[in-house]
């Protein structure tokens, strides 16, 4: 018995040391596929963000050594006037991008499986914007929004009203950049729901239907709510996009006219590039980290519990 | 989880040994290079970086071949950068201790700000300063320490449409009063008086620099700049803010000119088109003319920007720009090669190709343009007795800012004089002292 028994232990302790070297190997096949994206995470995402952290912290210039003037950065940031214009006007784009592109895009999404002749040619035409590189749509709306020769005042005269100068105006400036945002994005959010939409059984539709439900209630109490991760997600890229935002102004507006259309992104370019306070600029660049990793964590918290319990979704 | 760790740890280090070959193999080759560099000094290599393209690269194109006849030894590596890439290029490159060789600037603040970086190369001893223009080469000289050599030289004048000026009877202004009646004479006849591109912001600036130059005289500017004597809000300065804010309300300029940008040319269109009469801008206008609709010349024709009553300004102070302006980086390997080859690109056969291609001034003394035209602005640089470069790049670059964004503001109306001089006085002080 005894015998048994030593060998027992002898063949537990022989199992327990091979399943601790398959663990090993185990871990070390992970890890050697891990290894690559992890090398090249760490050095081109983490480092630059403790990177930016550590600059935050210095009177800097871009070149040299700075000096190290702890929070002062940061206290200076939060009395700079101009960088909480570039936060409101941060926001809004975030508004816009979830209360008119989202629902847009989802408008159009709907069109498209509307029976209208010729919608297939207009699906192409709708995703047109999306194609283009921003800078050149910059300057072609910048033609477009020209106040004396421009195709939109010419549209607006047409139609009885004096010529509005659309970007030099300090509040007409924010909303014409924000429509051609929308109207370049827009589609974006509309191919996404349509494969959505395309993902929705057709039989749900059906015994709908045999209930006797209208289409308005059809699109409430089936295809909103089964387009809800969907625009979970469309909305995680459009406020993450909104908070890093930053070509098409820099393009249309450069910021102007008197900081009215400031963003985050402009403000540090600015700070970084042209004032040359590299210090600065990082801090401004942290915060702009600092929030958007705010905002996404809120988010995905949401969407756990939504998941969990279908807060939002039946 | 530790040992996970201490595995990751080992395993990046095995993927950077693993690396390391290749590394070492690099500065193999390099120092092979070097070696090679020393047995035949055959690859000695300057960086050139610029940023003007067309006629003027050709230029510079032509000095560069020149050079490297005269030093066979050496491949100069041209490199071309627009604009605002360019500046946040070398801003990079020098931070990151790898600057070019040689490299443009527009002398002034922006240049100093490097300067003072100890990244800029002092020739003053290699140079012959009889050979340029004293003004010109003053805008790259700091501390008495010449750091830049200026071939480029631009001069901001009022450009007008003659056949417009015709029409109505209109003949260039010399004071503001005669200004303002050529303005009111064009709105009655439904004419843009003033065409405008500020979203820039430096058109603008070019009207509060010669408003304040004629009210409060040349000297206005040095002594804010110098902080001895008049500062930023000195009355001139609130009095330049006001002419502007009552050319604005005269609707002197074509509607919504800040959100206007200049280099997509939608200022200058309405030049060519003859919706406007008159542009304040610098001579480089001439070339976009040339360029871009070359029927239009004949009808151009320029003013030095009117005096104003009262004021302590005359029409011989002039506002310019110098550049390009070259520069050697201190951390060059070959600062004697790349002296050498500024010098090229500053030599008077260069100047001269230079003037006469490009439709523009030079730094560079004595060299006179074929062209009438351009003969005529060189005459308006040659009699000066002020050349006053833009605030813009002679203040650093912080305040620089200030100032294009409050004289911005001052064009939108939503800033008072009294409180744009106010700000920049305080920057200044801030900054300056």
């Amino acid at each position: 018995m005894q015998q048994v028994h030593t060998s027992l232990s002898q063949v537990k302790a022989e199992a327990k040391v091979k399943a601790k070297k398959r663990k090993m190997k185990n871990v070390l096949t992970i890890t050697l596929f891990v290894s690559p994206a992890l090398i090249v995470y760490a050095l081109y995402v983490i480092y630059p963000i403790l990177a930016t952290l550590n600059y935050s912290f210095y009177d800097w210039s871009g070149s040299n050594v700075g000096t190290f003037i702890g929070l002062q950065n940061y206290v200076q940031l939060f009395n700079d006037s101009i960088f909480w214009t570039a936060l409101l006007n941060n926001t809004w784009i975030t508004l816009t991008s979830v209360f008119v592109q989202i629902p847009l895009g989802l408008i159009m999404a709907l069109m498209l499986f509307a029976p209208i002749k010729g919608i297939k040619l207009m699906s192409s035409v709708y995703f047109f914007p999306f194609l283009m590189s921003t800078v050149a749509i910059g300057l072609l709306w910048i033609y477009m929004f020209d106040p004396i020769n421009g195709s939109i005042n010419q549209l607006i005269n047409f139609f009885g009203f004096e010529n509005v100068a659309w970007l030099s105006g300090e509040n007409s400036a924010l909303i014409a950049v924000l429509f051609v945002i929308v109207w370049q994005f827009a589609p974006f959010y509309m191919i996404l729901f349509r494969a959505a939409i395309v993902g929705i059984p057709e039989e749900l539709y059906e015994a709908a239907e045999i209930d006797g439900a209208k289409p308005w209630h059809k699109f409430i109490k089936i295809t909103l709510p089964l387009l809800m991760p969907t625009i979970v997600s469309s909305s995680i890229l459009a406020i993450v996009g909104s908070l890093k935002a930053f070509d098409i102004f820099y393009v249309m507006t450069g910021g102007g006219p008197n900081h009215a259309t400031e963003l985050m992104g402009t403000y540090m370019f600015k700070q970084a590039f042209v004032n040359f306070n590299m210090g600065y600029a990082s801090a401004i660049a942290f915060v702009m980290f600092f929030i958007a990793l705010i905002v996404v964590i809120i988010i995905q918290v949401l969407d756990y519990y939504r998941q969990k319990k279908g807060v939002f979704s039946e | 989880m530790n040992r996970f760790f201490l595995l990751t740890t080992a395993l990046s280090m095995l993927v950077v040994t693993a690396c390391a070959p290749g590394g070492g193999s690099g500065t193999e080759s390099s120092s092979g290079n070097g070696s090679a560099e020393e047995s035949d000094s055959e690859n000695k290599v300057l960086e050139f970086w610029y940023i003007d393209p067309g006629e003027k690269e050709k230029v510079y194109e032509e000095a560069v071949a020149r050079f490297e006849e005269n030093n066979p030894d050496v491949e100069v590596k041209m490199l071309r950068a627009a604009n605002d890439a360019y500046k946040q290029k070398l801003a990079v490159s020098m931070s990151g201790g790898n600057p070019p060789d040689v490299f443009h600037s527009w002398g002034g603040g922006w240049l100093n700000q490097f300067v003072e970086e100890g990244q800029v190369l002092d020739v003053t001893d290699s140079i012959d300063k009889e050979h340029f223009n004293e003004l010109a080469l003053d805008n790259a000289t700091f501390e008495n320490e010449v750091y830049g050599l200026p071939l480029g030289l631009s001069l901001d004048l009022v450009f007008y449409n003659t056949e417009i000026f015709d029409e109505y009877g209109l003949t260039p202004p010399e004071t503001y009063d005669e200004l303002v009646q050529i303005i009111e004479t064009l709105k009655e006849n439904d004419v843009i008086p003033l065409a405008l591109a500020n979203q820039t912001k430096w058109p603008g600036a070019y009207y509060l620099m010669n408003f304040a130059s004629r009210i409060g005289g040349p000297e206005l500017f040095n002594e804010a700049f110098t902080r001895d004597g008049r500062g930023f809000d000195d009355p001139a300065y609130v009095e330049a803010g006001e002419y502007i804010q009552e050319l604005v309300e005269m609707d002197a300029f074509n509607s919504g000119f800040n959100g206007v940008p200049y280099d997509e040319g939608q200022g200058r269109q309405l030049m060519y088109s003859g919706q406007a009469a008159m542009m304040d801008i610098t001579i480089s206008f001439l070339n976009n003319v040339r360029t871009e609709a070359p029927e239009f010349e004949e009808k151009l024709d320029f003013f030095v920007f009117p005096e104003v009553e009262g004021g302590e300004g005359s029409s011989a102070d002039v506002g310019a720009s110098t550049g390009p302006v070259w520069s050697v980086a201190a951390a060059s390997e070959h600062p004697d090669l790349a002296t050498e080859l500024i010098k090229e690109l500053t030599s008077t056969e260069t100047a001269e190709a230079y003037t006469n291609r490009t439709g523009s001034l030079t730094g560079v003394s004595g060299v006179e343009p074929e062209d009438e035209f351009v003969n005529r602005m060189y005459q308006i640089a040659e009699e000066a007795n002020h050349l006053q470069m833009p605030y813009d790049q002679t203040l650093p670059p912080e305040l620089a800012e200030l100032h294009k964004d409050t004289t911005q503001a001052l064009f939108g109306l939503s800033m008072t004089p009294e409180e744009a001089a106010e700000k920049m006085e305080a920057k200044a002080k801030e900054d300056l002292e």
